[in-house]
């Protein structure tokens, strides 16, 4: 067996694909051996299969963690590892929640009309959350300081911060529960119900955010095909040095490559307290569904082309939901859909290589 | 170099066996054959050059001796026996070891550290003593000094180059690729390579020395191969070679444009650029310009000789606004640049092609057409991609770049081609000032010349100037209007380029 490196590189999907079959499998293997045959390979098979099969139940996951994909390919292409994607959800949804309940808008009730409560609190989160990734963008551009464990420790920052809000001023006293009280239901992003021959199907498709994460795709692929600040992100993840003699700015490249990436990721934030939860409760690092994370998984399945970024969100968010079939069937708990993600995203990151390097048989013969 | 290149005076006849014998190496890349059925023999114990003009092919061809590439078709024999190189290692296996262009050393380890962590023969218990005793001996039998024990950051560019030589006899080299590393060398560190490469031969050792400069060819080797289009073209021994037989072979019909006369003369016309005692630090604080004032006017090319390190690299990069300085002025067409950017410079005309095209002139994952948009004066805000794509395809056509579209990523290109979309894109840029240093190093021959053409046509007829560091003298003579040559962080000595000698400028050069 000989590994020689690859002249052409492999068409990019090649290696998500295989990284996916193969991740599976590993995780069949995984489930069944703790699980002492318990778990046979023909339930998560079928658990899979119907996971992929139900749009209408993983509608949620898949657009909030498209738009968080988008969000982080922004920075990626940059060659800036935004791993504060969570830091990002919760200041948004931090703002959200102000917004909604305890912001002087939400003293007056009536001031403003559904719509515009909405886009004010869709901007505010897009704000904060840039402005989260802007805090980390600031020692990544001014004192060269890795952004990786920056971005990532922002993260509890965010976490402790809405922490201490949930446990103290905006603690809900009705019930028992460690929560903020839960947002009025016209600032809801409703899911839609299906009605067809006497038959109610509830979906988790929210029309507003379908049509926000539409745009924002948009916008990013805009930005990224049609502006120099796109082709600067671009360049910037290549060789910065080219941005220096051609007179950029490479550190406001940076600033900027972050503070976008973060306020897109911002909105998920919004989303997620107005679509899913509709309220914050403590602890949130226990309760964070972890967006920020998986969309890194979402990033790289898509080997950074934007195109491919729905694709993989809708891979995850189909795992996902077979966890959740899985639990149904009794086949283990939440737990189970971080082995899918963990197996996918580590065989992952083992071929990779081969789209860099190419592994051959060869039988060496001799001249005769 | 106009001198006429020294002819080995020793008959040489090639023994029977070659070491190494290459039949049929073909190579495809997206687009275009690299290698066309090669044929070719190597002789132990002689310096074989491989000559061919930006694109030939050159690079791929040593890629695949190394072991970095596997050939489409055909076989490499090493004494008469079929290998298949997989990797370098394959290759040091079989006494094939490579120089390149760009010394592979960590900076921040000692000469011997550096070369315990390449060398797997020395195993895990190796002493940092033993194997500087063995640098030491190696040093002493070429003739070279070099502390083991100094950190690799503080040795000029010459001397990490020697390291790497040091390294292949360590490694027990038996063939040797020089793949261009000594076209950017000085010409007196040139010399002193010339000498251990010679040395390393006269005991038996085979040199493989990959350049597209025919003197570098003609200077030291014993067989030259020619290249073009990925085609052997002919393998000539050295009496068999002259400069006009081998330039017919690398470009065919454009060796009748190769002529090293002095361009016409620009038309000075108004002071364009002026630098008042200028200080520049350079990579280690230390004082790299040393209040240097010039000034450049309109319709002139002014050149700065000067051997490699003598401060002209921070001078361009200051002047260029890329490199703080301390002390001084730069002022052009009458506004003091401290308080301006790159930025202003590029959007007010002004053209920089530097040292080290891939370091810092181009990104080579982006497209041709990504390449030439990055530059603010194409593209400010919105980018008009048809545009740029146009101006693309016309400077492909202008400078004759080899690719197989606008579109492709820089990277697949040749070395020389990369050169030429720098140059292109840059020349294009300057419409007030251009500012350059070494502008055709990579660049062969015939395009190098055609680069100075375009560059002195466009000084004469647009009337802008042009502020070059340079260290070709062939260079500077044929296109300046007023040569400066720098020594130590100053200027020692400014000369009309008409009335100026060689050997005065040399002179002055290496004092």
């Amino acid at each position: 067996m000989i590994i020689v490196r690859r002249v052409k590189p492999l068409p990019y999907w090649v290696v998500p694909v295989l990284a996916l079959i193969i991740g599976i499998l590993v995780a069949i293997i995984i489930l069944y051996g703790i699980s002492g045959g318990q778990i046979p390979p023909s339930d998560v098979l079928v658990s899979i299969g119907q996971g992929f099969l139900q749009p209408h139940l993983l509608a949620m996951t898949f657009i909030l963690l498209s738009i968080v994909g988008v969000g982080l390919l922004v920075s990626f292409k940059g060659a800036i590892w935004n791993i504060g994607g969570e830091g990002q959800i919760y200041m948004g949804a931090m703002v959200t929640v102000w917004v909604v309940l305890f912001s002087p808008i939400a003293m007056m009730p009536g001031l403003l009309g559904a719509f515009t409560m909405k886009i004010t609190y869709l901007i505010l989160a897009m704000i904060l959350g840039g402005f989260w990734a802007f805090l980390s963008a600031i020692p990544r551009a001014y004192l060269n300081l890795d952004e990786v464990p920056i971005t990532l420790m922002m993260n509890y920052i965010a976490y402790y911060i809405v922490d201490i809000l949930v446990r103290g001023p905006w603690h809900e006293r009705k019930y028992g529960y460690l929560r903020t009280p839960t947002i009025p239901e016209n600032s809801w992003f409703r899911t839609m119900v299906i009605r067809t021959k006497g038959q109610i199907i509830a979906t988790t498709l929210s029309m507003e955010l379908l049509i926000i994460m539409i745009v924002i795709f948009f916008v990013a692929w805009f930005l990224l095909r049609y502006t120099t600040i796109g082709l600067y992100i671009k360049v910037l993840g290549n060789n910065p040095n080219l941005l220096k003699s051609s007179g950029i700015n490479v550190k406001l490249i940076i600033l900027l490559a972050l503070t976008i990436s973060g306020a897109i990721i911002g909105i998920v934030g919004a989303g997620y307290v107005a679509g899913i939860t509709h309220n914050l409760s403590y602890p949130v690092e226990e309760k964070s569904a972890q967006y920020g994370y998986t969309g890194i998984l979402v990033a790289w399945l898509s080997m950074l082309e934007l195109i491919a970024i729905p694709v993989a969100a809708y891979i995850i968010a189909a795992l996902y939901n077979a966890g959740i079939n899985m639990q149904i069937l009794g086949a283990g708990g939440a737990a189970v859909v971080n082995v899918f993600i963990g197996s996918i995203l580590i065989t992952y990151t083992a071929l990779i290589m081969i789209s860099e390097y190419k592994v051959k048989f060869v039988i060496k013969r001799r001249r005769g | 170099m106009a001198a006429e290149a020294k002819i080995d005076q020793k008959v040489f006849s090639p023994p029977l066996q070659p070491i190494i014998s290459l039949r049929g190496i073909t190579k495809r890349f997206p687009g275009v054959i690299a290698l066309d059925h090669i044929n070719m023999d190597i002789y132990p114990g002689t310096i074989h050059a491989l000559l061919g003009e930006n694109g030939a092919g050159k690079s791929t061809l040593v890629k695949i001796l190394y072991g970095i590439y596997t050939p489409d078709e055909g076989e490499i024999l090493i004494n008469n026996e079929p290998v298949t190189f997989t990797s370098p290692m394959d290759a040091m296996m079989h006494g094939i070891v490579m120089v390149s262009q760009s010394p592979q050393v960590i900076d921040r380890l000692t000469i011997a550290e550096n070369l315990i962590l390449s060398l797997k023969r020395y195993g895990y218990f190796a002493t940092l003593g033993r194997i500087a005793r063995e640098i030491r001996a190696i040093a002493k039998e070429f003739n070279v000094k070099l502390d083991p024990n100094i950190e690799v950051w503080k040795l000029s560019y010459t001397q990490k180059q020697i390291v790497e030589f040091i390294r292949a006899m360590l490694l027990g080299a038996k063939v040797i690729l020089i793949d261009e590393a000594l076209t950017y060398l000085p010409i007196e560190e040139k010399k002193r390579f010339y000498e251990f490469i010679k040395n390393f031969k006269e005991r038996g050792g085979t040199v493989i020395l990959i350049t597209h400069k025919i003197y570098e060819a003609l200077d030291i080797a014993d067989m030259i191969t020619v290249l073009r289009r990925g085609k052997n073209v002919g393998t000539l021994t050295r009496q068999e070679a002259d400069i006009d037989k081998v330039r017919r072979l690398m470009f065919g019909e454009r060796s009748k444009e190769i002529t090293y006369e002095r361009l016409p003369p620009g038309n000075p016309n108004g002071d364009l650029l002026e630098i008042k005692d200028l200080w520049v630090r350079g990579d280690f604080g230390e004082y790299a310009v040393q209040g240097v004032s010039l000034k450049v006017r309109r319709g002139e090319v002014f050149a700065i000789a000067g051997v490699a390190g003598n401060g002209q690299k921070e001078l361009i990069q200051a002047v260029v606004r890329i490199r703080p300085y301390d002390r001084g002025k730069i002022v052009l067409e009458g506004v003091d640049l401290k308080d301006k950017s790159t930025y202003y410079l590029r959007v007010n005309g002004v053209g920089y092609i530097p040292d080290l095209p891939a370091r810092y002139g181009v990104s080579i994952e982006n497209t041709i057409v990504e390449n030439i948009a990055v530059l603010p004066t194409y593209a400010r805000g919105l980018i008009d991609w048809e545009k740029i794509r146009n101006l693309a395809l016309k400077l492909i056509k202008e400078f004759e770049i080899k690719t197989p579209s606008p579109d492709t990523p820089v990277k697949f290109l040749s070395g020389g081609n990369i050169m030429k979309v720098l140059v292109a894109r840059e020349l294009n840029t300057a419409t007030k000032l251009l500012v350059a240093y070494n502008p055709t190093r990579a660049l062969d021959e015939a395009t190098a010349i055609k680069v100075r053409k375009i560059i002195k046509d466009k000084v004469r007829s647009q009337g802008i100037g042009a502020l070059i560091a340079s260290e070709d003298l062939d260079e500077i003579f044929q296109i300046a209007d007023r040569i400066a040559v720098m020594n130590s962080g100053r200027i020692v000595g400014v000369f009309d380029a008409e009335k100026a000698k060689r050997e005065e400028v040399e002179k002055l050069m290496v004092m």
